[in-house]
């Protein structure tokens, strides 16, 4: 033991000794590691910023879009769910506790006195603060009462008090919506901006029912169901089971394709680490390229410093160095300076990622793993690419080595 | 008793298709406590014959008894372990580690040890420095070193893990004749604490501060 630690000891010594070879090789680990680093981050932060957005959407629920995949892709909204499907869902689904039919009208122009904005109006069922966690600040909810008499009530996002109000109070106020008197019950807290860049503090709530008389002139269609389930372990089934009842309810023959469409938790997450996963991929291949030519830069700056140091591994030999003690000698200097590299890596690996946080709002999440994974690769870099010049040093016979 | 036995040792290179017989067959016994000098000629296969004294090379055939053992059936490992606990080198350019200090040079035989039999290395490396009085250039670099003191520092290289043998191969190749009486001096004060020293030289002059020479010529002692 106390054996390899002296012979560990010379290593250190040795990458102390050998400024250049030690600066040369850190420094295109370092590289490589970096980009590693940032793509662990990366691909946590997309993870963990996925997982956030889940949190809000509800990790029991589905939303079911009306209109086939076919038909949003051209840009069409087909309107296939209708509140008799709703009503049916309610009744079949005992695990459902919560069936809310929203509709939505994009482009509602809105005004307080003389301050107009265009926005996003969603007709929605009573509790919609309770079916999308999303916590009213000021006022109150929508009530069975203002749904079931289609009353000229609103919650308002943020974003729409900001321009219409400004700092002044909104509740209890009448705005105008779409010509139309609307009171102002509740605010909604604040939600930012999504991945996709949607301002979700852009849009007004109103009882669905308002939103499909007096906006839409829509007596049949809504556009989006949302359903929340008391066993969420279950999900998957309930999601499916839910696909299977609305194509039959919609007569689908086989083969058909489904004229709605079903989203999970599952779907997001997926959807969310996608947008992240052409960047992981391009740093990626960065990463491993430049960890590829860092360990050919060490491997071939190690072999011409084992033949630099012929004399020296000779010497150690003649004084009782074991081929394996050489050996472990240089695989020890190679994994130091690997090691050092993978650290500076993970620093360049932070900063790196700072400066991607500030030009493109990149999610990044810093953890051990991270920096586990840099450490651990730099190991590799450090055996895999060392392990031929050591062997190389180790194989000099020491008379041949001492004569040279 | 003698410290180094040799029977019968052949050694042959091959040079491609040609053989050429380094080593004819040397008989050679040196007495634990001699300083013997080993000359001849170029090509003469001196330098064969110290590398397999000093176990860095092994014969083709023969017997050669290193302090009680028969080291012609040892491994590799097992002869590297060999030389770190009975054999000292001392080499006509020095070989010091030149990234290393003095004392770190002096330390290098000691670091090849499963167990120290040295409680403390240092004090005992130190020791053996103030012995070739270069104790107060403990922590300069070799190349701050005059040539002899640079081989001053490989000789208590040679003497740290405290060996039978010492081997010097011209030791003063390179050193002026004032320095290089001074190192003999050293060796023979070595040999007067009871090392056995084998030098290898060409130089009568110097051979002649051993107590007996050998002749080697053409592969065989004459």
């Amino acid at each position: 033991m106390s054996r390899s630690l002296n012979v560990l000891s010379q290593s250190l010594q040795a990458v102390k000794a050998f400024k250049l070879r030690t600066s040369f090789c850190l420094i295109s680990v370092a590289l490589g590691i970096a980009s590693i680093t940032i793509i662990v981050a990366a691909t946590e932060g997309a993870y963990k910023k996925a997982f956030d957005i889940v949190a809000l959407f509800g990790p029991d629920s589905v939303l079911v879009i009306g209109g086939s995949e076919e038909a949003r892709a051209i840009g069409e909204r087909e309107k296939t769910l209708t509140l008799a499907d709703v009503e049916a869902v309610e009744e079949s689904f005992p695990h459902a506790y919560l069936v809310l039919p929203m509709t939505a009208a994009a482009n509602i122009n809105v005004s307080y006195r003389q301050n107009k904005h265009q926005t996003f109006v969603v007709g929605s069922t009573a509790d919609y603060s309770r079916g999308w966690t999303w916590p009213v600040v000021q006022g109150s909810d929508l009530t069975e009462e203002d749904v079931r008499g289609g009353r000229n009530v609103a919650l308002l996002g943020v974003q729409v008090v900001r321009n219409l109000f400004g700092d002044g109070e909104p509740i209890g106020k009448y705005i105008i919506v779409k010509g139309i008197p609307v009171q102002v019950v509740g605010v909604l807290t604040e939600r930012g901006t999504t991945p996709t860049g949607a301002n979700m503090d852009d849009r007004v709530v109103m009882p669905i029912t308002t939103v499909m008389r007096k906006l839409l002139n829509e007596r049949k269609y809504v556009s989006v169901l949302r359903v929340r389930f008391t066993d969420q372990a279950r999900l998957a089934h309930h999601q499916e089971e839910l696909r299977l009842f609305l194509r039959q309810r919609h007569n689908l023959p086989d083969g058909e394709p489904d004229d709605f469409r079903v989203i999970s938790p599952k779907e997001i997450i997926l959807f969310l680490v996608a947008l992240t996963g052409s960047l992981v991929l391009f740093l990626g291949l960065v990463g491993f390229i430049s960890l590829l030519v860092a360990g050919f830069v060490l491997a071939n700056l190690f072999l011409l410093s084992v033949k630099e140091r012929t004399k020296e591994i000779g010497i150690r030999r003649a004084v009782g160095a074991t081929r394996g003690d050489i050996r472990l000698q240089f695989l020890g200097e190679a994994v130091v300076i690997t090691t050092l590299g993978g650290l500076a890596g993970f620093i360049i690996g932070i900063l790196g990622s700072k400066v991607l946080t500030f030009v493109a709002e990149f999610p990044i999440h810093f953890s051990w793993k991270a920096f586990a994974a840099g450490l651990v690769l730099s190991w590799l870099v450090g055996i895999g690419f060392g392990l031929k010049p050591a062997a190389t040093a180790s194989n000099l016979n020491p008379i041949e080595a001492i004569r040279g | 008793m003698s410290l180094c036995l040799l029977e019968d040792i052949k050694k042959t290179y091959f040079l491609g298709e040609q053989e050429v017989e380094v080593l004819r067959g040397v008989d050679l016994e040196i007495p634990d406590g001699e300083f013997a000098a080993i000359m001849g000629p170029s090509g003469s296969g001196k330098t064969t014959l110290m590398n397999i004294i000093g176990c860095l090379d092994v014969p083709t055939s023969g017997r050669y008894v290193l302090a009680g053992k028969d080291v012609t059936q040892l491994s590799d490992d097992e002869l590297s372990t060999y030389r770190n606990e009975h054999i000292g080198f001392v080499f006509q350019s020095f070989f010091l580690l030149p990234y290393a200090t003095v004392l770190e040079n002096v330390l290098l035989p000691t670091l090849y040890v499963d167990r120290s039999k040295w409680g403390d290395t240092q004090k005992r490396a130190m020791e053996i420095l103030s012995m070739v009085g270069l104790k107060e250039r403990a922590k300069f670099k070799p190349g701050q070193l005059s040539g002899g003191q640079q081989q001053r520092v490989a000789l208590a290289r040679a003497l740290v893990n405290d060996p039978e043998l010492v081997l010097a191969d011209e030791p003063t190749g390179q050193l002026d004749s004032n320095t290089a009486a001074e190192i003999m001096a050293l060796l023979s004060a070595m040999n007067a604490r009871g090392k056995t020293v084998v030098l290898i030289t060409h130089d009568q002059a110097i051979a002649a501060h051993a107590s007996r020479i050998i002749n080697i010529k053409d592969g065989l002692i004459v």
